[in-house]
């Protein structure tokens, strides 16, 4: 975006195409019209890494996409909490999304916020050791 | 028969975890967020279908608590029941049961509640006096208090250590016999009363941390009234307990005084020389009597042959007070041949991680005579290879060109004396 304060529309705009984008599985979305452009971009990480964008796209307001592990802090067996969720799931808000059962305890486990279930990586009545991945979530 | 391995995050590249059949983290790095983590230890035992728990010998090895929650989830502890280790594993009740079955100990207290009650029993029993983790091993929550002045700090930092290490700061106080020998008798016992002892071990070699560093069996020099009186009272003691399992009693000998010290309620570090003077897998011989297998053998069926050393290679720098050595290991070269034996989890590429024991291998040397084995071992630590980081390889190698232990004449006081002639560290010499 060429306007570093942009006006209460372009940002509305902008919202609403960085909403679209989300929904999608797109890597890069770049829109000209009306003499401006916009441009937003999506990348694949992982927790540790620092969100990473085009010098040129630096300003723009769009959602830093970052991909979250959900690990188990400890060793059991996992299980899906019900409804069952499935890959690609939008969430809202913080949700339970599972359990470890261990020494017939249930353990939940949380989506720690919200975001998009990238990846589950583990299947229902699995084992699970300390630190295993179990699911992956699109922060974006 | 199949194994599970547990490890922690920082031992995910341990040979242990390689050679189990399975193997499950428990953990992060820290220990009492792994190795006693007793939730995950039995959750992982419970979902991989284990029958039966091989506690080692750290961490939770002698842990009453830990053994009886394997029973509660119907897991085989592999060692005696809970309160044998109630019994022998605390040191100070040791103690007391030993004295009721007729064997000789230090004089030493009961547990101590506060630093109070240490001055007051210090002074009945005179200084020096040892202050000792009652759920300790490994020299760990163990300090020597010379006077009255310096039991203060010494009983915060023997209890604060031992409760890191053990999860229990109990400790016990015991009069320091100067300059003994520390000899143990291996003991082995199954469920039906049957007891066996397979020969002494002689660990006096230790650093200034009271950490053994080389073990021999038999034991050079000892009387025969000593060992037969050593002997005898290792397994009068298990009977008197009905100890089932393997066990180790610590002796002090002075002369032909003999004192028992303590007893570990696990198998020990130092086990292998037995297995190789003895012909017997000790290790085998526990899974047998834990699974309710008899002995099938007597005392007269045990002879020992030859003679077995061992030495701990540690990452260590012993040119500044043993101080542990973390890092990776860029080359691994371990020896070979008959009668050498090495233990280890550690291989070219490892990483040694900051938490742990600084132990990385155990070399195993054996002989025909006692100078056969100390050749043997010669020969295997120069062979060995540890690159990367300090180790105490050529500091064994020191040890053993020295008249004393050649000849073998030596006590706890020797390493002490010989690291402070040669200015390696700073530090009390106990002569």
């Amino acid at each position: 975006m060429s306007d570093e304060h942009p006006s209460p529309g372009v940002a509305q705009r902008v919202r609403a195409l960085a909403e679209l984008f989300v929904e999608t599985d797109l890597l890069r979305l770049r829109i000209e019209r009306d003499g401006e452009t916009y441009e937003l971009g999506r990348k694949m990480l992982h927790r540790d890494d620092v969100p990473e964008m085009p010098h040129d796209l630096a300003s723009i307001e769009a959602p830093a996409v970052r991909a979250d592990q959900i690990k188990a802090d400890l060793v059991g067996i996992f299980h899906l909490s019900r409804p069952a969720p499935s890959e690609g799931d939008l969430l809202e808000s913080d949700r339970e999304l599972a359990f470890v059962e261990a020494l017939g305890i249930r353990n939940p486990v949380r989506s720690l916020g919200a975001g998009r279930i990238l990846a589950i990586k583990k299947a229902d009545g699995d084992p699970v050791e300390y630190g295993a991945v179990l699911f992956e979530i699109d922060r974006g | 028969m199949r194994t599970v391995a547990i490890f922690s995050e920082a031992d995910r590249e341990s040979l242990h975890v390689r050679q189990a059949d399975e193997a499950f983290c428990v953990g992060p790095g820290p220990v009492p967020r792994s190795y006693l983590n007793i939730p995950n230890i039995i959750s992982t035992a419970l979902i991989t279908g284990c029958d039966a728990i091989h506690p080692g010998y750290g961490f939770l090895a002698e842990n009453a608590r830990f053994a009886q929650i394997c029973a509660d989830h119907g897991l085989t502890f592999i060692g005696p029941k809970p309160e044998v280790i109630i019994a022998m594993g605390d040191k100070a009740t040791a103690k007391r049961v030993m004295r009721d079955a007729g064997v000789a100990t230090t004089p030493g207290s009961d547990i101590l509640e506060s630093v109070d009650e240490g001055l007051q029993y210090a002074e009945q029993i005179g200084y020096p006096v040892l202050l000792k983790a009652t759920a300790g091993g490994g020299g760990k929550g163990m300090r020597v208090v010379e006077s009255a002045g310096e039991m203060e700090r010494a009983y915060a930092s023997a209890t604060a250590e031992a409760e890191a290490s053990f999860k229990d700061g109990r400790v016990y106080m015991e009069k320091l016999i100067i300059d003994p020998r520390h000899i143990e008798v291996q003991v082995l016992g199954d469920e039906y009363g049957n007891i066996v002892h397979l020969g002494e071990r002689d660990c006096s070699v230790q650093k200034p941390s009271h950490q053994k560093l080389i073990e021999e069996s038999p034991a050079p020099h000892l009387s025969d009234r000593a060992r037969e009186s050593l002997l005898d009272m290792a397994v009068r003691a298990c009977k008197h307990v009905h100890y089932s399992n393997a066990g180790t009693l610590e002796f002090l000998v002075s002369g032909d005084n003999v004192y028992f010290m303590e007893m570990n309620t696990r198998i020990q570090v130092e086990h292998p020389v037995t297995e190789m003077v003895y012909s017997v897998d000790l290790v085998k011989e526990q899974i047998r009597i834990a699974a309710g297998e008899p002995l099938g053998y007597e005392q007269h069926d045990l002879q020992l042959r030859g003679h077995a050393i061992e030495c701990r290679i540690n990452a260590e720098d012993p040119q500044n007070n043993f101080a542990p050595q973390a890092g990776k290991l860029t080359r691994v070269l371990f020896p070979g041949g008959p009668g050498v034996r090495v233990d280890t989890h550690v291989f070219s590429g490892a990483t040694v991680p900051p938490y742990y024991d600084s132990m990385i291998a155990k070399i195993i040397a054996f002989g025909a005579s006692r100078d056969a084995a100390i050749a043997r071992m010669e020969r295997a630590l120069r062979e060995t290879v540890v690159e990367g980081v300090s180790t105490t390889i050529d500091y064994c190698l020191e040890i053993l060109a020295t008249p004393q232990f050649r000849e073998g004449r030596y006590d706890i006081g020797f390493l002490p004396r010989l690291l402070a002639q040669s200015g390696g560290v700073s530090t009390r010499a106990l002569t």
